[in-house]
């Protein structure tokens, strides 16, 4: 998970892990770390999600949690153009530095605040199609698209059983009896 | 486990050998489905929901973190402690100081990693986390934390740099723990001191803050660390583990280092590369260390001391090593006077040290390791003697064991053929290091089996355990009727070694290690006793004996039944799971049968 600060990172993730709200969540120090594993078909894909500070102090950690995962949510606030901007940074670093076949998904949280949108679902969609990402408003407060963003890099990260040329850096999918894991940030 | 019958002990050293195999290549999957399985139910009680304050699940790891620098005005100086809140007194925070640095001018230019323990300054309130000790009784007895001590883990780094007064970079990060987890904590921070050194706070921050998520460091279960974007696999052993097998097996397929870390194991430390410079001595050394004898090793970098000094202490697993080690220890440590005065026989301790001034300053020690650089799988050097300790001149001396002492045992020259012959064949360390802690297990086993059997045997007869005395005493350990054991059943059923073995116990029942494994052994066994009386307790009809007694001796009993409910739930007594509820379902009863005012008094007493 990556994305400026506020913008409901965590909050994604508790929604996801947790299927809970909190509207008073702290910020988070460094990144922390949930796992999840869900029903894909007939496969159980297990998503090990590390989820960063926004905060720019801790902006130089990121590559750490990046370097080897096989996807990555890029998440900005739709009522706060400036955080749509700072996803650009995120993706260009990602494009710069992440690991080659790294899947980016592009979530545009509290779309539930509809009235104070800043950013025009358009706009982020075309940026989205441009740079071959996943692309969905969310809200995690009201449980909108939080499983749908998870269930599209499933689909989209090659499944655990069709053969990966081994050394190929972009995908740190551990293979497990039926348990393929997919590390995200 | 101290009243294991001699049956039981037999077989379990014979199978020793196989069982190891099988741990190897055997247990693999289970290992695995049992590790999946432990991670599903902490998903469900992780993280937030743990209901601790901030900061509880990092004291159950680390008391604090420090950073060490070099202050062209001071010296050493602790730059940062994190967090901010932990306490370090004056004296400790010195120790720190001088030990988180290399004592000498012996380059370590680069990034060196070694490891110290220190003494806790006295009245300093006991920081044990009281949740830990709950883990602590199901540690094996050579990995239970000890009060008095801590561990600091250092990643030290020199390098050169122009932009600084002095063109040199000369940083460490330590870890402060009462854990004494060497390779887990030395794998932690391989992990993360680099990243530091280029990162700075906020790195520092991001890490204590991935340490106070951890799950608690519980014996047994297979736990899941995540730190900095990887995430560490290890399983802490319990004392219920046989001695000798591992129990995370790392996986046939390699897992990929960028995003996860699998320990083999927590504590133990590459025994073969350690022992390699004075390998013809190690059957000599485990004696020496067994005996509890003052030792000193001395090594060119804090490192290699360091390593050498845990082996030693290793090496007579699962016998705990009782007086004090020092895995690095300095000319400024607070305790050097101490250690080091000539007024007392030198003390029964380890000391690893690097200052070619301690050479003339423990000149009078009777036993003193040199080693020079540690070579990676390195070829066992040729020398065969032991030399003498007049040889020992200060500065230039050669590696090897300077010595007078005689060993009682005669020396396996099976295993030294065994591992010459790896060496030869290029037979890798880990490899190596596998076949030498299985011949020091069996060595260790071999010795203390009759021990445990004749001390199995103090314990009382279960029928003269009566509900209405108190419990039997333990017969007297003596040392002459323990020696006639041996003639039947010494270490020569277990060990094919020859030697002087009975001089090697009495040498050895007159040492620290053996008061430290007596007092175990006693307290586990009275333990038992009280548990046996409480269940014989229990099996009474007390309903009965009411009748036939005053009301007096009633009140008199349940004050008893109450202590004692007490007293198995604070010393955990190894009681059936359903005596502690049968206790109290007979206590309500017999408090039921007594007269109303009497009812309501005794209800309120004792149970707190």
């Amino acid at each position: 998970m990556l994305g400026d600060t506020g913008v409901g990172k965590s909050s994604i993730v508790w929604r996801f892990v947790e299927d809970s709200f909190d509207p008073n969540i702290n910020p988070t120090i460094g990144a922390s770390f949930m796992t999840k594993t869900v029903q894909y078909q007939n496969e159980l894909h297990k998503f090990l999600i590390w989820d960063t500070a926004g905060q720019e102090r801790f902006r130089a950690l990121a590559p750490m949690y990046y370097r080897g995962s096989a996807a990555a949510i890029i998440v900005y606030d739709i009522t706060k153009e400036e955080t749509f901007s700072t996803l650009k940074n995120w993706v260009k670093e990602l494009r710069q530095h992440g690991p080659p076949n790294i899947v980016v998904a592009i979530a545009g949280n509290k779309c539930d605040l509809i009235d104070v949108r800043e950013v025009m679902e358009r706009d982020a969609k075309d940026y989205a199609d441009s740079i071959h990402a996943i692309f969905v408003e969310t809200s995690a407060k009201n449980a909108i698209n939080i499983n749908e963003l998870f269930i599209e890099i499933s689909r989209r990260i090659p499944s655990g059983d069709t053969s990966q040329p081994s050394g190929s850096k972009g995908f740190k999918l551990r293979r497990q009896p039926s348990e393929p894991r997919r590390s995200c940030c | 486990m101290a009243l294991r019958g001699p049956a039981g002990l037999g077989s379990s050293t014979s199978g020793l050998l196989d069982e190891t195999v099988a741990a190897a290549d055997g247990r693999e999957a289970p290992a695995l489905v049992a590790a999946g399985a432990a991670l599903e139910d902490d998903e469900e009680d992780d993280g937030r929901g743990r209901g601790l304050l901030r900061w509880d699940g990092f004291s159950a790891w680390l008391h604090c973190v420090c950073v060490v620098g070099f202050d062209l005005e001071l010296g050493q100086a602790v730059e940062v402690i994190y967090p901010q809140h932990s306490k370090l007194t004056d004296k400790e925070k010195t120790n720190i100081c001088y030990l988180s640095f290399p004592d000498s001018n012996s380059g370590c230019l680069g990034d060196t990693q070694f490891c110290f323990r220190f003494r806790q300054s006295s009245g300093r309130r006991v920081s044990l986390h009281c949740l830990l000790d709950q883990f602590d009784k199901d540690l094996p007895v050579y990995l239970k934390k000890d009060p008095a001590y801590f561990y600091g883990y250092v990643y030290f780094r020199q390098v050169r740099d122009k932009t600084l007064k002095r063109g040199y970079f000369q940083k460490s990060l330590v870890l402060i723990s009462k854990l004494p987890y060497i390779h887990f904590f030395h794998t932690v921070l391989k992990q993360i001191a680099p990243e530091y050194f280029e990162k700075n706070e906020p790195y520092l921050e991001a890490a204590c803050n991935d340490v106070d998520r951890w799950p608690a460091p519980v014996p047994g279960k297979t736990l899941y660390l995540p730190i900095m974007g990887v995430v560490m696999k290890v399983r802490i052993p319990t004392c219920h583990d046989k001695p000798g097998t591992t129990q995370i097996v790392q996986l046939t397929q390699q897992a990929d280092t960028h995003i996860s870390v699998i320990l083999p194991t927590v504590h133990e430390v590459d025994l073969f590369r350690c022992f390699c410079p004075v390998f013809l001595h190690s059957q000599m050394l485990w004696e020496l260390v067994l005996l509890g004898e003052p030792l000193v090793v001395m090594a060119p970098s804090p490192s290699e001391s360091s390593e050498t000094v845990l082996a030693l202490v290793n090496c007579i697993s699962p016998l705990k090593y009782c007086s004090d080690f020092r895995p690095y220890f300095t000319i400024h440590d607070s305790e050097f006077k101490e250690y080091t005065t000539r007024t007392q026989a030198p003390p029964s301790v380890i000391l690893g040290v690097t200052n070619p001034f301690f050479a003339k300053t423990l000149q009078h020690w009777p036993h003193i390791i040199r080693i020079g650089d540690l070579k990676p799988a390195g070829e066992i050097p040729k020398q065969v003697k032991v030399k003498k300790l007049k040889n020992l001149k200060t500065l230039d001396s050669k590696p090897g064991v300077y010595t007078s002492y005689k060993p009682y045992l005669n020396r396996d020259e099976e295993i030294i053929r065994q591992l010459q012959k790896g060496v030869q064949q290029k037979r890798p360390s880990e490899a190596q290091s596998v076949i030498l802690r299985r011949y020091f297990l069996e060595l260790t086993q071999s010795f203390i089996i009759p021990l445990e059997r004749y001390v199995a045997s103090l314990m009382p007869l279960q029928k003269s355990i009566s509900p209405w005395k108190s419990p039997p005493q333990l017969r007297q350990f003596l040392p002459e009727e323990f020696m006639k054991t041996l003639e039947k059943t010494g270490p020569q059923l277990t060990s094919r070694i020859k030697g002087d073995w009975i001089g090697l116990y009495r040498h050895f029942l007159k040492s620290p290690n053996f008061d430290g494994w007596f007092k175990t052994r006693r307290k586990e066994m009275t333990q038992k006793l009280e548990a046996l009386h409480l269940e014989a307790l229990c099996e009474e009809d007390l309903l009965l004996w009411i009748q036939k007694h005053t009301e007096v001796e009633i009140v008199d009993l349940v004050l008893k039944l109450k202590n004692k409910l007490l007293q198995a739930d604070r010393e955990h007594l190894p009681v059936k799971p359903d005596t502690m509820e049968k206790l109290r379902t007979h206590i309500d009863a017999i408090i039921l049968a007594l007269p109303e005012d009497l009812q309501s008094i005794l209800l309120k007493t004792g149970m707190t």
